[in-house]
Parts: structure tokens; C-alpha cells; sequence
């Protein structure tokens, strides 16, 4: 037994109000084993770690109950062991104790080394703070054995390099490479492949496992990503509003949930929802089955050809271009009437680009786009208004796609006021209230302000936004990847129903290759501003043609069920 | 709606939902003035502005009312000016537009209505006699001649001088028996204290004007080149580079040399060469704004641009400028201040730092002169830099974050 959680309670005060983030948690981890921590946002995963190593500010938690005892190994080399309660540890002691008996990685490697020291540096100071007495040289060596550990090419060079030159999944290997430099007994993982691409996630993940059973070290891993729990866990909890509902080995969990929620949860993943209405097809054999055949003979609705966006960049007083960054380089793309066109790719490869410069949220640099047979690339803003109604674009941070100072009417039916929708206010306000209704959110939410919805909620007024115009084509640009996988199950289902009964054409925007499965009919894959291959989804996901669409395939980690 | 899967326990939900029902606006002005500081510059400012607006029943020679052979007069109200009756009726009103519930943008028309109004028919209808003479009060009650008097608390005008005494007017407070100068007297004999509640209405004024001419600049220049940025930004920023070079004090010091002392040119001096500093806030907070998912929405939807910057883009970026606002404010009234004391500020009228400017002159140290108009400044500006600080730290996410 390495870590031993017992009934641990972390209550947060924010002014006079206290959160109980963990109410009463207990697991244990042995040596050598990972153990997964899954649970939705705000079900206390994060904090249950934090408490494990002591990092939440005193004077903003408290612990009434609970006891967190760490089998702690050599310490300054006496060899001792002993339990240690790292809630009633002396601050000497835990300084002792975390980093270099207890590791933690984070989540952002962006923000999590800090930008004015080389990676070197910073790896020697964890060092030479845990041992005093080794030398420069030693630490260096170890430095660099450590970065070569994490598979960092040519260690010896990056060791002096600063972080922004390093991609971010490299960043994320010198966290890991500083985490492991004092070896620990446990490592905390805090969902560190969350902000990676898939691709660079399936070798982050590899190399933690590679390592874990290598030294033999223990594992906290927190996650959302039921994928990865599959790829990693031994052992799996899954926590809910700040208890664990269900424990026990990655299969039973997995395959044999007990608790409704993990159920749920199981259910909610677009996986299963592919299964699920896979079944339903079969049961019911409608003649969807039969829409993509006539497409050939339909007019696109969207027609973009050659498309190219680059995007300057500039230097010195007066602002000379000496650059171009090529979001967008040369894309071909038709998408026909009433289809749902998913378009994949990692970050930085474009999409997000793409779907903006469609609605001429961006401009181009050549290329045309047409909707409707009519060429849109280069008219001016007054002229664009009239597509405008036809053409709206759903985002993928809830919090910043709605105007935070003004509420939800006012949202609403502002666009419809400008296209000479609905007659008066009063009518706009009754067609607004059916729109909301319509996505399932009650019609009294008109009259509040978006900081009083949840994520999911705010999604749906998103949509509902998009709606009001009764557009014909929407950009979904990565709708669900910031909501938890129930609510993005509810959005998901809403949005194919909404789909279904307005006959809407969507670009369906997404990194997520499992949601892609679910929605489309038809995928793109994008890589660095270019199409790369394009066809019929269940074909390319069983037999992807291109290398890089066979790389990232085989990069996303899978829930076998 | 089944929406329970997505209930969550963070933080930052709990406290929305207990901030539910308010605006992002009553909850910034909320959180600010729960701190003790930014309540204590609140209530000084307050206590200043109604001393400015009341100013001339505070501390005025012409008695309040009077009867004399049974016809009761308010020699106070004939001499009451033009700029008196406008001030009152803009306090009123803004008192009542306080407690009235109507939309915000809907208050400042009226208050620019009725601002207006008055200000025409006051500058036709009100002309107060040319000559005043003070004592002619004094003698009389001294006589006999008024059945009942009501003086002002501070039954003396600020440019009531009273030489007659001995060949200086200087008193220090509450030195003699038959007058009561509170804060003593100046060289010439007049009220410190009257002198004080009269140049009140200078610094208050200095600091809303000047600071409102730069942040009006200031809005629109750096909402265009945050807006529309590329060339627009580039000549935008350029100029503000120029304006930034320009010493205010030093320009100040040459327009006063070539033209006359006034106010009102002090006032568009120091707001047209501040407002690059309220650009650079705008025209960041608009890059800033112009990326977010809600303004590219308001692009898509097909808003015209006027309801996009003003609409959807001001008012998140306003939070700021506020801020900025209110040191600036502090630093208009510093800037009059300094001008005063080195003697290049207004002639006849009284203010702060020509007080203190008196204060030196002296052959004697008067503690008096240079303790009472020096704290005054000092409050004052004090007091708003506590309340643009509180404000700053209202708006900052991230200080609210490390709370939570």
C-alpha cells in the first residue's frame, strides 16, 4: 500500500460559501499499479489530487475530515518508512516530500514551465533542491538523462533551450522528464494529455506507461477521456459530486458498471451512440439509407474551390509583411444539400480557419467560395447581409460565444430585428421563446444574463441563436469539445434532430474522431491547411487511404465494448 | 429539462447562480464597493460633490433670508448665478434619475435634456446684480435694521475680504472673538473655509471634464483601430506616439503665457493630450474583444457594424477604461493644482493650489492656508485612486480565480 485515502473531505470557502469539492472520498493505490480518477467537470477529481499533494492554498480549504497516508521511502537517504499523514505534515517535511517523493503533472504544458528559464534549468533546480550536495555537473548529466528518458531528441542540445521553443507535446515530456528527474514513488497526472493532439496523446501516453513500469512507480491518473482510462488504468474510481459512486479494476468498471451514473456515463459516449442507433436502423430500416446516392445530382450548396488563407505576419514600424502562415492552402471542398460534411484534423491544421473564411469571418487570399451557385468571396460587408441569414456558425467555448452583457433575448432577437424577422417585438420575442423551447431550455431562460447557464445549456442557446435566422447551412466548429460527455451526448442528439427536421446542411467541425462516427455520413481530414483525403466515413475510419489519416486513426484511444 | 448530469459543484457556478438575476455591471460596482477603501473615496467624493453643487448656501455673505420693515428678502438667491441654477437642477436631477428605473442610456439623454434646458434659460433669465457689496449686510444687522436674519452656515464669500482689521487679513482659526474663521483666514482677510467649499467646484469640475474629453477621444480612436486594425491601427498608434510626447504642463505653461487664464482651457488642454492612454486601453480590449466567439456570432448573424462596436464590443471593454478613468481624474486635479501653485492658474477665483501657492508667499508660515487646501487635495485624490483600484481589482478574473 503506497497511498491510503481515508473518507477525505476538502471543503473550498469562496466568501461565505463553502463547496464541498470531496465529500468523503477513500481509495487506495499499491505500488506499481494506475490508478484512474474519471468524473465529469466539477465532480472534485482535480481537487482530490491537489489534497493528495497539498497544493490548495490554506487559507481558501479546509479539511474536516479524512486522512491521506503516503508510505514514504528514503527520505534524506535514512532509509525510513514510515507512514506520513500529509495532512498533518510539517510544511519542511511536504516540501520534502512533494516533488520528490510525489510528482505532479498538469494539465497545460503552455503555461505549466515557466517561459524565462531553459528546461535545463529548471529540471536542475528540482534536482539540486532535493539534493542538495550533487554537484552542477552530476545534475546536468542527470538533467539530460532524464530529458533523454522522455524521449526528447538530441537531449543534449534541448537542454538549453527555452520552452517556447518546444511544441507543446515536447513541454508536456519535460514536465514529465522534471516529474520523474527526483524519481517518485507516485506521480499525480492531472488530465495531461487533455490540451494534446491526438496523435501526440497516444505517445505521451506510451511513454508514461513505458516509464511507470519501468521504475516501477505508482500512477494517480485523472481523466475525463473513458479512451484513455481504457488505454492506462489498472484500476478505475468514478467520482461524482465530490464522492467515488464506483471502484474497481479497469474490466469491471468498463464492462460490468454496478452504479446508474457510470452507466450513464458508459451510455452518453458517442461510441455507444453509434451503437445505439445503429440498432435502431437495423429494427427500423428507414430510407436514409438511400440519401447519399442522389447527392451527384444536386447542386452543392457549398462550393469552395482553391480556397487560400494566409495570414501575415508582420514586423518593424510600419507593419512590413515578411511571412505568411498558411491556414488554409488551396482546399477543394462541395458540400451538397442537407448532408453533414465532419471536418477532422489536429490543432493548428486549419479547420477552425476554414469554417470562418466559408462565412467570410476571414478573409481569403484567393480561391472562391460559392453558396448556392452564387459567388460570395468578394463581396462587401453590406452585400454579404443578405447570406448572412443563411449562413451561422455555432462555437465551441460556451463562455465566450455569448455577449456576457446582455441577456438572452436581447441576443436572440437582435439578428432577427436586423433581417425583418417577425413583425414587432413582441412577435420576435414569442418566435425567440419557441426557438428556446426548441432546444430544449425553458422560455422564461429569455430573460437572463449567459453567466446563469451551465456549458451545456449555454451550447443549446448557441444554437438557438444559429436557429432564429432559420439559416440553411451551419459551421459547427468543435460544438461539444468543451462539455462533458453526457451533455455532449444531449447536444449531439439535438443537433441531429434539428438536423433531421429543418433539413440543414452542416460543416461539421471537430478533433474528435469517435463524434465524427456518430454525426457524418461523409469526413474530410485536414493536415496542415490541406485536405489530405475525403470520403465516406465508415470507409475511411475502417480503411484509411493516407498515411497521416492512418497515423491519427490509429492514435485515438478506443473503448473496445 | 433533464439537465442533472451537467450539474457540476465548482466554484465558479455556485457563485453565478448566487449572483443570478444581477448584471455583470451591479456585480463589478457590487464586489468594489464592498472594500473599505473604495467606500471611503465613495462617500468623500459624495460629501465633495454635494459641497461644490451647495456651495453657495454653504458659504455665502448674502444672508439666506432676511426681513427688513416686514418684507422678507433671500439676498442669497438674487445673487445666485447662471452656472449656480444649472449645477442644482443637474444634481436633482441626477438624484432622481438614481432612483428612477429606466434603461442607463435612456438616464444620460435625459440628463443632456435637461443639462441643456436649464443651462439656455438660466445664462437668459438669471443676471445677478454687477456690484456686490459684502459689509452692507454687516452694517445693517449691526444697526438694527432687520427684524431676523438667517445666515449662511459660513456667513462669508469667498472673495468677501476683510482688510479694515489691521494691515494683514491673516487670522489664524478661530483666533478672534467676533468672527469665527474655522480654518482661519487668508492674507486678504477672506473665509479659508468658504474659499475651500467654493474651489471645490473647480477641482471636482477639472477632473470630470478633462477626464471626460479624453476618454470620449480616447473611446472612439482606439475602438476604430482595435476594430479595424491593420493601416487604421498603424496611423492610429503613430499619432498616439506624437500626442504622448507632448509635455501637458509645459504646453499648459505656454498657452497661459499667450492667451488668458482659463478654465475651460485647462480642462481641453489636459483632455486632448491624455486620451492616448485611454486608447491604448480600448483599442487593446477591442483586439481583445474582436477575436470573441460572441462578436464573430454578431458578424455572422449580419449586424451592422454600429450595433457590433457599440453594442456588443463597448460595454465588455469599458470595465477598464473606468478604471483608468479614475486615476486620471486624480491626476487632472493634480494637474490644476500644480498650475495653481506656481501661480499660472486662475485669476480671481479661488482653488486648492493657489491656496497652497498663498500659503508660501507669506513672510510668515501660515499652517493654516497650507494644512486645510493640502489635505483637500490630498482626500481627494486619495480617494480615487482607492476607488479606481477597488474597481481594477473587481474586473480582475484572475484575482477572483485565486479565490476560488
Amino acid at each position: 500500500m503506497l497511498l491510503q485515502v481515508d473518507n477525505l473531505k476538502t471543503h473550498l470557502c469562496a466568501g461565505k460559501n463553502i463547496v464541498k469539492a470531496v465529500d468523503g472520498v477513500s481509495f487506495s493505490i499499491d505500488k506499481g499499479e494506475i490508478f484512474c480518477l474519471v468524473g465529469e467537470s466539477g465532480s472534485g477529481k482535480s481537487i482530490t489530487a491537489l489534497s493528495v499533494i497539498q497544493l490548495i492554498p490554506k487559507d481558501i480549504c479546509s479539511h474536516p475530515d479524512g486522512r491521506i497516508a503516503f508510505r514514504c521511502g528514503d527520505l534524506d537517504g535514512r532509509g525510513e518508512r514510515e507512514m506520513l499523514d500529509m495532512l498533518t505534515v510539517s510544511e519542511a517535511l511536504k516540501r520534502k516530500v512533494c516533488g520528490a517523493r510525489i510528482a505532479m503533472i498538469f494539465q497545460e504544458p503552455m503555461t505549466s514551465l515557466n517561459p524565462v528559464f531553459t528546461v535545463g534549468d529548471q529540471i536542475i533546480e528540482v534536482l539540486q533542491i532535493h539534493w542538495p550536495e550533487m554537484d552542477d555537473t552530476e545534475a546536468r548529466r542527470r538533467a539530460i538523462a532524464a530529458l533523454a528518458q522522455v524521449q526528447i531528441p538530441d537531449p543534449e542540445m534541448r537542454i538549453d533551450e527555452f520552452p517556447h521553443r518546444l511544441s507543446g507535446g515536447q513541454r508536456q515530456r519535460v514536465m514529465i522528464a522534471m516529474a520523474m528527474a527526483c524519481e517518485p514513488d507516485l506521480l499525480i497526472a492531472d488530465e495531461p494529455t487533455t490540451a494534446l493532439d491526438v496523435t501526440v496523446q497516444a505517445e505521451i501516453l506510451r511513454l508514461m506507461k513505458e516509464l511507470q513500469a519501468r521504475k516501477g512507480m505508482s500512477i494517480l491518473f485523472i481523466t475525463h477521456d473513458f479512451g484513455v482510462v481504457a488505454k492506462m488504468a489498472d484500476r478505475v474510481a468514478v467520482m461524482r459530486k465530490g464522492k467515488i459512486v464506483e471502484e474497481g479494476t479497469l474490466q469491471q468498471v468498463l464492462h460490468q458498471p454496478k452504479h446508474d451514473y457510470t452507466k450513464q456515463l458508459l451510455a452518453a459516449l458517442p461510441e455507444n451512440l453509434k451503437r445505439q442507433r445503429d440498432l435502431q436502423l437495423v429494427e427500423s430500416p428507414s430510407p436514409a439509407a438511400a440519401s447519399p446516392e442522389t447527392e451527384s445530382a444536386q447542386p452543392p450548396l457549398i462550393d469552395v474551390h482553391q480556397l487560400e488563407v494566409y495570414f501575415p505576419v508582420k514586423k518593424g514600424l510600419f507593419r512590413r509583411t515578411v511571412d505568411h502562415v498558411k491556414a488554409v492552402d488551396g482546399v477543394d471542398l462541395k458540400i451538397p444539400k442537407g448532408q453533414l460534411l465532419a471536418l477532422v484534423g489536429e490543432s493548428g491544421c486549419g479547420k477552425t480557419t476554414l469554417g470562418r473564411a466559408i462565412l467570410r469571418l476571414v478573409d481569403s487570399t484567393a480561391g472562391s467560395i460559392a453558396f448556392n451557385q452564387q459567388e460570395i468571396t468578394q463581396l462587401q460587408r453590406k452585400a454579404m447581409i443578405p447570406f448572412r441569414r443563411d449562413m451561422q456558425i455555432i462555437f465551441q467555448d460556451p463562455m465566450s460565444s455569448l455577449n456576457p452583457r446582455m441577456t438572452i433575448v436581447g441576443t436572440l432577437i437582435e439578428p432577427m430585428a436586423v433581417h425583418g424577422i417577425g413583425e414587432s417585438k413582441e412577435e420576435r420575442i414569442e418566435i425567440a421563446r419557441k426557438i428556446l423551447e426548441r432546444v430544449q431550455l425553458d422560455g422564461d431562460h429569455l430573460w437572463r444574463y449567459p453567466h446563469e447557464f451551465s456549458g451545456g445549456q449555454r451550447q443549446r442557446i448557441g444554437l438557438a441563436r444559429a436557429l432564429v435566422l432559420n439559416p440553411k447551412f451551419i459551421v459547427c466548429d468543435e460544438v461539444t469539445s468543451a462539455l462533458d460527455v453526457s451533455v455532449q451526448a444531449e447536444v449531439l442528439q439535438l443537433l441531429m434532430e434539428l438536423r433531421a427536421e429543418k433539413a440543414l446542411t452542416l460543416l461539421f467541425i471537430t478533433h474528435d474522431i469517435s463524434v465524427v462516427e456518430y454525426v457524418s455520413d461523409e469526413m474530410a481530414v485536414m493536415h496542415s491547411g490541406k485536405v489530405v483525403e475525403r470520403g465516406p466515413t465508415a470507409d475511411i475510419c475502417r480503411n484509411p487511404q493516407q498515411e497521416y489519416t492512418q497515423n491519427l486513426l490509429s492514435a485515438v484511444p478506443r473503448l473496445v465494448l | 429539462m433533464n439537465n442533472s448530469t451537467s450539474e457540476s459543484l465548482s466554484v465558479d457556478e455556485l457563485k453565478s447562480s448566487q449572483a443570478a438575476n444581477r448584471s455583470y455591471a451591479a456585480q463589478v460596482l457590487c464586489e468594489a464597493f464592498t472594500q473599505w477603501g473604495a467606500r471611503f473615496g465613495l462617500f468623500w467624493i459624495a460629501v465633495l460633490a454635494t459641497v461644490a453643487v451647495f456651495a453657495p448656501f454653504l458659504a455665502n455673505s448674502h444672508p439666506l433670508l432676511l426681513s427688513e420693515g416686514s418684507v422678507v428678502s433671500s439676498p442669497l438667491l438674487q445673487y445666485l448665478t447662471a452656472g449656480d441654477f444649472v449645477m442644482l437642477s443637474l444634481f436633482f436631477t441626477i438624484v432622481v434619475l438614481i432612483f428612477l428605473n429606466i434603461r442607463f442610456y435612456k438616464k444620460v439623454v435625459v440628463l443632456f435634456v435637461t443639462g441643456s434646458i436649464t443651462a439656455i434659460i438660466a445664462f437668459m433669465l438669471v443676471s445677478p446684480p454687477q456690484l456686490t457689496v459684502y459689509d452692507q449686510y454687516r452694517v445693517k444687522q449691526a444697526a438694527g435694521a432687520y427684524e431676523w436674519i438667517i445666515h449662511a452656515p459660513i456667513p462669508y464669500s469667498p472673495k468677501d475680504y476683510i482688510r479694515d482689521e489691521g494691515d494683514t487679513g491673516l487670522e489664524a482659526p478661530l483666533a478672534s472673538e467676533e468672527r469665527t474663521h474655522w480654518f482661519g483666514t487668508e492674507e486678504n482677510g477672506s473665509d479659508v473655509l468658504s474659499r475651500m467649499i467654493h474651489a471645490s467646484r473647480i477641482a471636482l469640475g477639472i477632473g470630470f471634464v478633462a477626464t471626460g474629453i479624453a476618454m470620449l477621444i480616447g473611446i472612439i480612436m482606439g475602438g476604430l483601430m482595435g476594430f479595424f486594425s491593420g493601416i487604421v491601427d498603424m496611423i492610429g498608434m503613430r499619432l498616439m506616439e506624437i500626442f504622448e510626447a507632448v509635455p501637458t504642463l509645459f504646453l499648459l505653461l505656454t498657452f497661459i503665457a499667450f492667451f488668458e487664464r482659463s478654465l475651460y482651457m485647462m480642462m481641453v488642454i489636459i483632455g486632448v493630450t491624455s486620451w492616448p492612454g485611454y486608447a491604448r486601453f480600448v483599442r487593446a480590449e477591442f483586439l481583445r474583444l474582436r477575436q470573441q466567439e460572441f462578436v464573430q456570432a454578431a458578424t455572422a448573424c449580419g449586424l451592422p457594424l454600429r450595433s457590433i462596436l457599440f453594442r456588443h464590443m463597448l460595454p465588455n471593454g469599458i470595465a477598464p477604461i473606468l478604471v483608468a478613468a479614475s486615476f486620471g481624474v486624480a491626476s487632472a486635479i493634480l494637474a490644476e493644482a500644480t498650475l495653481s501653485f506656481l501661480g499660472l492658474g486662475l485669476v480671481d477665483d479661488p482653488s486648492w493650489g493657489q491656496m497652497l501657492n498663498q500659503a508660501v508667499q507669506s513672510s510668515t508660515f501660515n499652517w493654516w492656508m497650507a494644512l486645510f487646501p493640502g489635505g483637500a487635495i490630498f482626500l481627494t485624490v486619495f480617494a480615487y485612486n482607492l476607488m479606481g483600484e477597488s474597481l481594477r481589482d473587481a474586473i480582475d478574473p484572475n484575482l477572483k480565480k485565486s479565490a476560488g
